[in-house]
């Protein structure tokens, strides 16, 4: 095990093709540092589609199984990563549709118009001092979770595994342009939700300054005049 | 002339505006209309910290025993496979 440890990242992928080598050499201890190299991602990828840690930790442990046992498959014209993340995505996905309350996401929901995001305060300055971290970060797995999962897919590959678009879309099997309208989507839902717990909340002045945003300043000028009269 | 842009248009290039992609032209326009408009300049300025937090708060670790039971059944797996295909 010791003799396979390697520096991480020395070239982005060329570690992971040394162990490949290795593991089809005969060399079996080195698929367990291609495992340690990879199950975070693994599990983040299973959770992404599955939503759930149970299914999750079955699915990762099938991907790996499985990228064992065909890892003289993996032709290198893809990285590593992405041959494994692919996997790991429909090991996933056929979990997924063996389960009985999954309701599949039309595609054609996913390209509606986009609408205007509504919490539109400035936020905290320290969230992290607010809430602490273990807490933002249950918040912000809370959230990710109730993403639907063509978009946490895109979320958490692009925006946690920071892959690029055209890594995460071919892992996931759709377009560049099906990856960024979901991504889009799914960053504008996390910020959405985290707004409900980090923007400030609105002192009378703002809120006044933001109807008049809303509703023309004369309108609101009107508005107040009668007001004050009533009072 | 310079095209005018509005928010929906902020918003639909809003993942290109914060991961720094899109031509210089586009940026210019966009930061032309964020420079007036309160409401996306918030909304720029949080889809930033919410990609901020997210990485930070580096969501979704492998628990302990979830690695561990992972290790326990590659293990069974690696001594009964004697090839790999």
């Amino acid at each position: 095990m010791q003799k396979n440890e390697l520096p991480n990242q020395r070239v982005p992928g060329e570690d992971d093709l040394i162990l490949v080598g290795h593991v089809l050499a005969g060399d079996r201890t080195a698929f367990e540092s291609l495992v340690r190299r990879h199950e975070r991602r693994v599990y983040r990828v299973t959770i992404a589609v599955l939503g759930n840690a149970e299914d999750a930790e079955e699915a990762m442990q099938d991907t790996f199984v499985k990228a064992y046992r065909h890892l003289g498959q993996f032709r290198r014209e893809s990285k590593f990563t992405t041959w494994l993340t692919r996997i790991a995505i429909n090991e996933a996905i056929q979990k997924r549709q063996g389960r009985r309350d999954f309701i599949s996401l039309d595609e054609s929901r996913g390209a509606s118009e986009l609408s205007m995001p509504w919490r539109t305060e400035s936020w905290r300055s320290d969230p992290e001092k607010v809430y602490g971290k273990q807490e933002l970060r249950r918040i912000v797995e809370a959230e990710i979770q109730r993403l639907p999962p063509i978009y946490r897919e895109a979320f958490v590959l692009r925006d946690i595994e920071e892959m690029t678009a055209e890594e995460a879309a071919e892992a996931i099997g759709i377009t560049v342009e099906a990856l960024k309208s979901r991504l889009l989507r799914a960053r504008l839902m996390v910020r959405e939700a985290l707004a409900a717990s980090l923007q400030e909340p609105p002192t009378l002045g703002k809120r006044i300054l933001h109807t008049a945003e809303g509703i023309g300043i004369s309108v609101a000028v009107r508005l107040m005049r009668a007001v004050r009269r009533e009072v | 002339m310079k095209k005018t842009l509005d928010c929906k248009d902020v918003l639909e290039n809003l993942s290109c505006y914060v991961d720094g992609d899109g031509s210089t032209e586009l940026r210019e326009a966009l930061e032309e209309h964020i420079a007036h408009c309160r409401r996306c300049r918030v909304i720029v300025d949080t889809t930033k910290r919410t990609l901020k937090i997210v990485l930070d708060v580096d969501p979704f670790e492998v628990p302990l025993a979830v690695s561990a039971r992972l290790y326990t059944r590659l293990q069974g797996v690696l001594s009964e496979d004697r090839t790999v295909s």
